[in-house]
């Protein structure tokens, strides 16, 4: 993990404050590309994702937002109410389940804290001189993050305020999309569930597209947490994963220790090629029968094997 | 053990209250005006770093207890600056702690901050709780966990750091104690009258137990 020091911290708004990592001795950090989020760890040993909302050209800086959450779990409290300038963090190098695929035109969609991603396509895609509408839902107002930035790109910035502006019909939005717009969205479990629904339903014109980075879990039915088999091909090791553990607890348990961040199917940093057996996979990153890996945090195989390739 | 004792050849003299004053003098008032009754920035500060803290409760026949509660720095919630909330992990279910606020409501809070010599005593009320909003906000590595422990401060005061300054508590060094001390499961094993070799496959069987924390 990369040592890293806060060197700003600004207030957004009266919930969301951006914080800004450098390296202690200013040395260049690992680049990125928008979509891409860090795994911070504060020295409370929390750790959580957050996507990169700088400038992917500035190699000295990371920038990320941390929304305050209402039943803060720990890590958003402690940034609002103790991080400092100078604080230590650590963190893992960025990576990106998100990235910008190649379309015609562009829609991005934010809600809430979920403009942090969108910040940064905005701005690659403002580089690049491709087209692009970034449309930004809030509660009110004063929930605006990054208005004077989001300010250079004038008209091509909508702001739905849900005080001022009523509820934005989403699915009205994707079903009159011009064709060839690529959508990328971010935002609470709600809004990312209304514009799965929408696509599920076929109001998205042909050639378009929707992609969604989820920060919440999905919600779902699962199978009951039967026990399962799992066999671990490189070092030749097979154990028991029992219906009150995890795969990761019980790869732990046999001395098998993946990094893992999240713990909740989001963040993919405990990933594994999974060789064989189906996998109930219930991250939120849309691993499936064809993706060749799973995530043991929170996926099962119940009553099933699954042959890993580690 | 018992035969030391005796062999002074005469009853401990049991000192009383009025004795004790004698012999210590009386405390600086400097000692009383450290002493508050809720967290100021400091204490928060304090708590917001402090991953272990040692919880002495009473039961309804005044026997005491006094236990370990470890996690995350930061695991004593702060709800406002008179109450704060400490999850219950996974144990044993012996519940002693619990068991004790439940008949008398009444708890003292020793927390430390590992390479701090001061330790930040809370005294207060305590209740047991199952309030899914605080549950909520005590989440950690996806487990929530089925009960917390809600305590309403009275007296709140940073303890000097002789005590752990003499132990030379986080001396790195000082962890070879650790290797003249049998390990837990021998000592399990010959507390529930069982052999050594019970004792070393328990020994194991709890360390892989130690892998699953939450």
């Amino acid at each position: 993990m990369l040592p890293l020091v806060v060197s700003s911290i600004d207030r957004q708004t009266p919930s969301i404050v951006s914080v800004v990592l450098e390296h202690p001795d200013r040395e260049q950090l690992p680049d990125w590309k928008a979509g891409a989020h860090i795994d911070v760890q504060l020295v409370t040993r929390h750790e959580r994702q957050y996507s990169l909302c700088g400038d992917p050209a500035d190699a000295r800086r990371y920038r990320i937002a941390v929304s305050r959450a209402e039943l803060s779990r720990g890590a958003s409290h402690y940034v609002h109410e103790f991080l400092r300038v100078g604080s230590r963090v650590h963190v893992r190098p960025p990576r990106n389940l998100f990235e910008l695929g190649p379309a015609e035109r562009y829609l991005l969609v934010a809600a809430g804290i979920g403009i942090t991603p969108m910040l940064a396509m905005a701005r690659e895609l403002d580089a690049r001189g491709e087209p692009f509408t970034l449309v930004y839902l809030v509660r009110d107002e004063s929930e605006v993050a990054f208005g004077d930035e989001l300010a250079e790109w004038g008209d091509r910035v909508r702001v739905h305020s849900g005080a001022s502006d009523g509820r934005l019909d989403l699915a009205g939005m994707l079903a009159g999309l011009d064709p060839g717009t690529a959508v990328y969205a971010c935002g609470p479990a709600r809004f990312s569930d209304a514009l799965s629904a929408a696509e599920a339903g076929g109001v998205l014109p042909a050639g378009c597209s929707l992609h969604l980075e989820r920060f919440e879990p999905v919600q779902r039915e699962t199978l009951p947490d039967e026990a399962f088999t799992v066999v671990c091909a490189e070092s030749d090791i097979t154990l028991q994963v029992y219906p009150d553990t995890s795969m990761l607890v019980a790869l732990s348990q046999a001395g098998i220790e993946l990094p893992a961040s999240c713990r909740r199917g989001v963040c993919g940093t405990c990933v594994v090629p999974l060789l064989d057996g189906a996998a109930e996979h219930r991250d939120s990153l849309g691993a499936d029968a064809a993706s060749g890996v799973v995530y043991p945090c929170v996926s099962r195989a119940p009553g099933g094997t699954l042959t890993l390739g580690i | 053990m018992s035969g030391a004792l005796e062999a002074f050849g005469h009853e401990l003299h049991e000192v009383d209250l009025a004795e004790i004053r004698a012999t210590l003098g009386t405390p600086a008032q400097g000692a009383f005006d450290k002493i508050t009754d809720h967290l100021d920035e400091n204490c928060l500060r304090f708590l917001a770093h402090s991953p272990f803290c040692c919880l002495a409760t009473v039961g309804a026949d005044g026997a005491c207890d006094c236990s370990p509660r470890g996690d995350y720095p930061g695991f004593v919630r702060v709800l406002d600056e008179r109450t704060v909330a400490i999850p219950d992990r996974v144990g044993n279910k012996l519940a002693d702690s619990m068991q004790n606020i439940a008949a008398t409501g009444r708890i003292g809070i020793l927390s430390f901050v590992p390479g701090m010599t001061e330790t930040l005593r809370i005294n207060g009320r305590a209740m047991v709780t199952n309030d899914p909003t605080v549950l909520a906000m005590l989440e950690q590595d996806h487990s929530v966990p089925d009960l917390a422990i809600v305590v309403r401060t009275e007296q709140v005061y940073l303890h000097c750091g002789r005590a752990i300054l003499r132990a030379g508590l986080w001396d790195a060094e000082m962890q070879d104690l650790a290797d003249e001390v049998p390990p837990a499961g021998r000592i399990w094993a010959s507390m529930s009258g069982l052999d050594e070799e019970v004792g070393d496959e328990i020994g194991r069987g709890v360390g892989l137990a130690y892998r699953k924390l939450y």
